[in-house]
C-alpha cells in the first residue's frame, strides 16, 4: 500500500486494465451471448433483458436466480436440465432491476410456481421482491429463499447480514434436482432452505478485480498482502494477513467455518472455489489440504468440488464451502445436471 | 382548492427532471465521498427518459401515469434506488386508483404510501441516512399542517422546508444501508445524495402545486 489514500488513488489510478472485451458498456450483453452461443441447442439469450433461460423447462416448478455480473459461471452457467430454468443478469456487480426478472419469469413459468434463489445483498433483495409483488399480481406463485453462507460476516438481524456467495450453487444444485423430480413448490423451498441451512462458505482474497466500467481497481492489497473474508465484490474482510502457504490457509478459513457450524461426525460436499485469477493447480493444492484437515476431523467427503463456481472477475483468492448432507440431500447432489458450467451424469 | 391533474403531474415531472439534471456536479461530488458516485448518473437517466415521455404520461389517467412512472423509474434508473421509486410509485398509484384529480389530502396520501413503500421495501426507517430523512419529516409536516387551518399555499411551503431541512440533517446521521457503512466514519458529516435529490423532488412538486394554487 502507498503513503495514505492519495498515493493508494495515484497507484490505482497508474493499474492499467487489460480485459478481452469490446466495450466497457456492452460486456454483460456480450458475456451473455457467448453462453447462449456456447449452448445454443439448450439456452436462449434475451437482449436488452440480460435473461439466459432453458429453450424447455418442462412442466415443472421454475427456478430463477441472478443477481450482479463479474461472478461467471454464475449464475447464467447453472442454467439448463438439473438447476436453474433461468438466470438474470444486472451491470457488472449490480442487482438486475425488477423487469428483467419479470423477463425471466415469462420465459420459464410452466404455472407450476416460481422459486427465487437469491443471494443475501440488499440490491438482490429488492429487486427481486419488487419483481415477486408484481408477478403475484399477474397471478403467478412465486416464492423465495435467501443465501446467506459467508461466515466472515456476522449474521444479523439489524442491516443486511451475511452475504451469499459460492454456496449458493449447491442450492441450485439441490433445489434443481427437486425440481426435475417434479418437486412441488414448497417442496423445492424445504430443499433450498435445508441446504442454506447447513452450507457454510469462507474465503480470501489476494489481488483486487477491475471492473470494465471504473477501468482501475476498486482497492489494493500489497505484493506480500492477502485479506481474509474478502467479499466478491471486494467488501472488506476480517482481517490483512501476510501470504499463508495452502497448508496454512486450508486452516484459517475452516478453522472459521467450523467456529460457525458443527460438521462433526457429518458427511459433507466440498467446493474449492476459484476467485478468477487463482490456477486450478493452487485450487487443487488447496483441495489436499482441505482434505487432510476434514480427514483428521473425523468429516467424511460425499463429493468434492474444484474450479472457478462463483468468481470476482479476475480477483485471485479462494473460498472453501463445505455442505453437510442427509440421505435425501446426497441423492439431489449425486442426480444428473447439464448445464455449461456444472455437468453431472 | 387544488385539482392537480395527470398532465400537471407530468409537467411536474419535466420541472423535476430539469432541476436533477442541473445539479449534476453537485450531486455527484456528494456520491464521491459516500457511495460509488454514480447516483446522479442513474437519477438524471431515469428522470431524462420520464421527461422523453412526459406528454404522453400526462395523457393517462392519474393512477396510470404514476404506475408507469415506477415502472420506468425502475427499470431506468435501476440498481437499489430504481427500485425504490419504482415501489413507491406504484404504492402510490394503487391509492389514487379511481381519482380524477388529486386535492391537497391526495397529494399527502401520495406521498405518505411513497414513504411507507420505500420503508418497506428498504427495510429502513428514518435516522439512517436515506432519501427517508428528506421524505418523512415531509410527509409529517404535510399531515400536520392539514389539520391546522393553515392556507394550501403555507402548506406547501412547510412541505418543502421540511424536506429541505430532512436532507441537511444526514449530514449528522450514520450510514446503515449501503457502501458508505464499510467506511470507518460511516459518512459521518457528509449529505446522503439520495436524500437531497430527494427533497429536489419535493419542492419541484411543491412549487407546481403553489403554481396550480395561485
Amino acid at each position: 500500500m502507498g503513503d495514505g489514500p492519495e498515493a493508494d488513488d495515484a497507484e490505482r489510478d497508474n493499474k492499467t486494465m487489460k480485459k478481452i472485451i469490446n466495450d466497457p458498456t456492452k460486456v454483460v450483453s456480450e458475456c451473455l451471448y457467448g453462453m447462449e452461443l456456447a449452448s445454443p441447442d439448450k439456452l436462449e439469450y434475451t437482449p436488452e433483458l440480460e435473461v439466459i433461460s432453458r429453450r424447455n423447462p418442462g412442466n415443472k416448478v421454475a427456478l430463477i436466480s441472478g443477481g450482479g455480473s463479474g461472478h461467471e459461471p454464475a449464475h447464467a452457467g447453472y442454467v439448463g436440465k438439473g438447476m436453474l430454468d433461468a438466470a438474470v443478469a444486472g451491470n457488472v456487480f449490480a442487482s438486475p432491476s425488477p423487469d428483467r426478472i419479470l423477463k425471466a419469469v415469462e420465459k420459464v413459468n410452466a404455472d407450476k410456481g416460481i422459486l427465487f434463489i437469491i443471494k443475501n445483498y440488499s440490491g438482490d433483495i429488492m429487486n427481486f421482491g419488487l419483481a415477486s409483488t408484481l408477478a403475484e399480481s399477474e397471478g403467478i406463485q412465486v416464492d423465495s429463499v435467501i443465501v446467506k453462507d459467508d461466515v466472515a460476516v456476522p449474521d444479523s438481524e439489524e442491516g443486511t447480514g451475511r452475504r451469499g456467495i459460492a454456496g449458493t450453487v449447491f442450492v441450485h444444485k439441490l433445489t434443481g434436482a427437486k425440481a426435475e423430480m417434479g418437486g412441488t413448490l414448497s417442496e423445492c423451498k424445504a430443499v433450498a432452505e435445508k441446504t442454506i441451512a447447513n452450507v457454510r462458505t469462507m474465503g480470501m482474497a489476494m489481488s483486487p478485480c477491475i471492473l470494465p466500467a471504473a477501468g482501475k481497481p476498486g482497492f489494493l492489497l500489497g505484493d506480500n498482502e492477502i485479506e481474509i473474508g474478502m467479499g466478491i465484490h471486494g467488501e472488506p474482510g476480517i482481517e490483512k494477513t501476510t501470504v499463508k502457504t495452502a497448508n496454512e490457509l486450508a486452516g484459517i478459513l475452516l478453522e472459521r467455518i467450523f467456529a460457525d457450524y458443527n460438521y462433526e461426525h457429518s458427511e459433507v460436499a466440498v467446493l474449492v472455489n476459484g476467485l478468477g485469477a487463482t490456477p486450478l493447480m493452487e485450487l487443487y493444492i488447496l483441495n489436499m489440504e482441505v482434505q487432510k484437515i476434514l480427514k483428521e476431523k473425523g468429516i467424511r467427503v460425499h463429493r468434492t468440488y474444484v474450479g472457478n463456481y462463483m468468481t470476482s472477475l479476475e480477483m485471485s483468492g479462494c473460498s472453501i464451502s463445505l455442505l453437510k448432507l442427509d440421505e435425501e440431500m446426497k441423492t439431489l447432489l449425486d442426480a444428473p445436471c447439464d448445464t455449461i458450467a456444472w455437468k453431472q451424469f | 382548492m387544488l385539482q392537480f391533474t395527470s398532465s400537471d403531474y407530468a409537467d411536474y415531472i419535466k420541472k423535476a427532471y430539469d432541476f436533477i439534471h442541473s445539479k449534476g456536479d453537485y450531486i455527484t461530488a456528494l456520491d464521491a465521498d459516500t457511495g460509488d458516485g454514480d447516483h446522479w448518473i442513474n437519477m438524471d437517466m431515469g428522470f431524462g427518459k420520464l421527461n422523453e415521455k412526459a406528454d404522453e404520461l400526462g395523457k393517462m389517467n392519474i393512477s396510470d401515469e404514476l404506475k408507469q412512472i415506477g415502472m420506468i423509474m425502475m427499470s431506468v434508473i435501476g440498481g437499489s434506488s430504481g427500485v425504490l421509486y419504482g415501489s413507491a410509485y406504484l404504492s402510490a398509484a394503487a391509492k389514487v386508483k379511481g381519482k380524477e384529480t388529486l386535492a391537497m389530502q391526495d397529494v399527502c396520501d401520495v406521498l405518505d404510501s411513497m414513504l411507507k413503500a420505500i420503508m418497506e421495501r428498504g427495510k429502513a426507517k428514518e435516522g439512517m441516512k436515506t432519501m427517508i430523512d428528506s421524505l418523512a419529516p415531509a410527509v409529517k409536516a404535510f399531515q400536520d399542517a392539514l389539520v391546522s387551518g393553515k392556507t394550501d399555499q403555507e402548506i406547501c411551503e412547510l412541505v418543502a422546508r421540511a424536506s429541505e431541512d430532512g436532507a441537511e440533517n444526514t449530514k449528522t446521521m450514520e450510514a446503515f444501508k449501503g457502501r458508505a457503512t464499510y467506511q470507518a466514519n460511516k459518512g459521518l458529516g457528509h449529505l446522503d445524495p439520495g436524500a437531497v435529490t430527494m427533497s429536489y423532488q419535493i419542492l419541484t412538486l411543491m412549487d407546481c402545486m403553489k403554481e396550480k394554487l395561485s
